[in-house]
């Protein structure tokens, strides 16, 4: 019972708040809420017993891109400017409706296969062997680096003058 | 876990990394292509080693080395170094970050490899990723605004196409219980038409998967960002991403939904006709929005999208033909072959033009052969084989991949692709026209270096030999598409 | 474990509830005239340490410090991929240690670049 009205508060919030990002002419609070929208995705990894990703998601995402996103918006020009309007505003809106629409009817029409175990409790040790041992990804977990790599060349690159 | 197998990644990666670290020492920066260079060939030396050898699955069935991937391998080194070779005048005029330049082509080129070979979705995904982001700085290097927006337009629309991958990626996961390929065919299988017509979130997983890798290859209608970054973008990393980075994704595409999604028939044949229409739509858009063109890189952005849609033919043909049969995929990977050599040499030649006329207008293209003949021979044979003439390579080329479609029953498409072939005539020749009878703005030479001279009789040697003795090519796309989908 | 952090949310709802309070209690006083209410443009003043505010609030950032914001976001990516490694260290054995090895030093090797740059410079 708790756990439904956690999940149902947390589901809401974060829908709100991802509309409030959308919507809102101050991409300063934009910003602000799509934090939010981070925090509750958060916890609705929490209800779904993922919690190292739970606390990954509060790390990298309410950690770090959320300072490299308010740092991005700090370092604009005529940011109170606010987000422009757009003329295709209204389609996007119908778009965005109908693709919902379909996600959604695909979604509650599928039978989907349920494991018959139950969660896993500490999910940590599981992801190392998952990540770094033999049998895991651990290739894609060197690809990985080498994106990261690539991430950091390109953004100095980019923000350092010519 | 065998290293062994993976041998001409790591020794690319090793090059990349050394290329960084070398640049953080050496002053003349004119030996970070070499290295750049004999990395690539190192690597495809590697390539090379490994073929003929059975196919193997590895890294816990993350990746498979088989011929199909070691063919695209090769592409990709090829295509890599070749862009290489043509940025060496280009890259000369940059003031600093010339290292980068080229580690973020071989960092590009390493995530291209590795999209070939992963069998797996998430390692697909984050191949695919690193292919991407590579090209978004890229496309930005020159800082211009021009330049800037073309990255901009590129990095938000490839994140919305990434974004849509992973939701059908999620949605495959979430129906089948796995992530890879081969494990998601035999759930498929287990399900049955009858479950499959039940399972909604499994179908439009397959749609948002072909809607997401549709971006990559600039498929109609998710082709927008072509023209803008094609134009903005400086003109070698534009000759990389219309040959490297959609050969990559018809290299995923091919993988993915001839082995997780290629039997049974009926399924095929679904996707089949979702890419027919693609194909119809895609190659109708860019070549009529190609012919009003004055920009010679943004009329070679919707030719591209053309080519894609040629291309797509192929893979109509091989959602059509029964289980077993290649021939779909063998006339994609000749197809491939012969559109990157065409394309990379024209935009070769584009480069050591338009670095001395410094202008993309096709009207400043004039009477050129009377100031550099050699590059416009280069440049028109490269044309004619884009439109598919003989004796150039797009011939043979368009004459497989169509014959394979109407020998499946796809005569309408065909059709509809030959007329479009012919259409896509008016505006190759355009160029040729302007070039051989216009008369020239001044009568100075085209200075090339001979790295670009080196590049161009390359890809234009190989777009003859392809396209006189197409035997050979053949063979080997026959092999790669046999040995496909362990 | 869900139970564990069913006290994070009640920490996060009594935060909330408290933070709400001391918004909502001032005005509820002033409604029951506990409190006086005689406003002036002196006390509707921003209040910044004791400091008037001169110009616009609004300043531009320094770029630089998107440079230190982006090192960190990859050293955070990096501690995210380590914790379990380092959670597990023992089972994991050899192979699981020079996975983690390989991945510090592709990204030691971005440090380094960005090092060698000085982009870790402040001028």
């Amino acid at each position: 019972m708790a756990f439904d009205i956690a999940f149902w508060l947390l589901a809401i919030v974060s829908v709100v708040a991802a509309l409030a990002v959308v919507t809102l002419r101050n991409i300063f609070r934009a910003a602000l809420s799509l934090v939010l929208c981070f925090i509750t995705v958060a916890g609705l990894y929490v209800t779904l017993s993922a919690d190292f990703l739970a606390a990954v998601q509060i790390l990298v995402y309410v950690g770090a891109i959320s300072i490299l996103l308010i740092l991005g918006i700090m370092l604009t020009r005529d940011v109170q400017l606010g987000s422009p309007t757009n003329k295709l505003r209204f389609p996007a809106f119908l778009a965005a409706i109908v693709f919902f629409g379909t996600v959604a009817w695909a979604v509650l029409n599928t039978t989907w296969g349920i494991s018959p175990q139950g969660p896993l409790e500490p999910t940590t040790a599981t992801l190392a062997g998952k990540l770094f041992g033999e049998n895991g990804y651990i290739l894609t977990v060197e690809i990985a680096a080498v994106l990261l790599l690539a991430a950091i060349l390109g953004a100095i690159v980019l923000v350092r003058e010519k | 876990m065998d290293l062994g197998l993976l041998a001409p990644e790591i020794s690319l990666a090793a090059t990349a990394v050394a290329v960084i670290l070398l640049d953080l020492f050496v002053e003349r920066k004119g030996a970070l292509a070499i290295v750049s260079v004999i990395g690539l060939m190192v690597s495809a030396a590697f390539t090379i080693a490994m073929f003929g050898d059975p196919a193997q699955v590895s890294f816990n069935g993350t990746l498979a080395v088989d011929s199909f991937a070691l063919f695209f391998k090769l592409l990709f080194l090829g295509i890599a170094a070749l862009v290489i070779l043509a940025s060496v005048d280009y890259v000369s005029k940059f003031e600093r970050f010339q290292g980068e330049y080229h580690a973020l082509i071989l960092l590009s080129a390493l995530g291209m490899l590795l999209m070939a070979t992963a069998t797996e979705l998430i390692t697909i995904y984050v191949s695919l990723e690193l292919a991407s982001i590579s090209l978004y700085i890229l496309a930005g290097f020159l800082k211009d605004p021009k330049s800037t927006e073309s990255s901009i337009k590129y990095l938000l629309l490839g994140a919305t196409a990434s974004a849509v991958l992973l939701y059908g990626m999620a949605l495959v996961f979430g129906s089948t219980g796995t992530t890879q390929l081969g494990e998601i065919t035999q759930q498929v299988q287990a399900l049955g038409a009858q479950g499959v017509a039940d399972n909604p979130a499994l179908v439009l997983g397959i749609i948002l998967l072909i809607a997401g890798f549709g971006f990559k290859i600039a498929a109609v209608p998710f082709q927008m960002w072509v023209p803008d970054v094609y134009e903005g973008a400086p003109t070698p990393i534009v000759a990389y991403l219309s040959v490297g980075s959609k050969a990559a994704g018809f290299a995923v595409i091919l993988r993915v939904f001839s082995s997780a999604f290629g039997l049974p028939d009926w399924l095929s044949l679904d996707w089949g006709m979702v890419f027919a229409v693609l194909a119809a739509i895609g190659m109708t858009v860019g070549n009529v929005s190609a012919l009003p063109q004055t920009n010679i890189k943004r009329m070679f952005g919707y030719s591209s999208i053309a080519q894609a849609g040629y291309l797509m033919v192929g893979l109509a043909a091989m959602g059509v033909a029964s289980a077993g049969e290649t021939i779909g995929q063998s006339t994609i990977l000749f197809f491939l072959l012969s559109y990157s050599l065409a394309n990379l040499g024209a935009f070769i030649a584009i480069i050591a033009i338009t670095n001395k006329i410094d202008s993309d207008l096709i009207e400043d293209f004039s009477g050129l052969f009377k100031r550099s003949p050699l590059l416009t021979l280069g440049l028109t044979l490269c044309l004619i084989s884009l439109i598919g003439m003989p004796p150039a390579a797009g011939f043979m080329a368009k004459f497989y991949i169509f014959g394979g479609a109407a020998q499946n029953g796809l005569l309408w498409l065909v059709i509809i692709a030959v007329l479009n072939s012919v259409v896509s005539a008016f505006y190759y020749l355009r160029v040729v026209k302007v070039m051989w009878l216009g008369e020239p703005a001044s009568v100075e030479k085209v200075p090339s270096s001979g790295a670009l001279r080196v590049a161009l009789t390359i890809t234009c040697l190989g777009v003859l030999f392809v396209g006189i003795l197409p035997g050979f090519a053949m063979k080997a796309a026959e092999l790669a598409a046999k040995m496909f989908g362990i | 474990m869900l139970a564990d952090f069913g006290f994070v949310g009640l920490f996060i709802i009594v935060a909330i509830a408290f933070s709400a309070l001391l918004i909502i209690l001032p005005v509820v006083f002033r409604y029951l005239k506990i409190v006086p209410y005689n406003p002036n443009p002196i006390k509707n003043a921003t209040f910044e340490c004791g400091m008037e505010t001169i110009g616009r609030t609004w300043v531009q950032f320094n770029f630089r410090y998107y440079f230190y914001a982006l090192i960190f976001l990859a050293l955070d990516v990096l501690a995210v991929f380590l914790y379990p490694w380092a959670v597990e260290l023992r089972q994991l054995g050899t192979s699981g240690f020079l996975g983690a090895l390989v991945f510090i030093i592709v990204i030691v090797v971005g440090y380094l670049y960005a090092w060698q740059k000085k982009v870790l410079e402040w001028k």
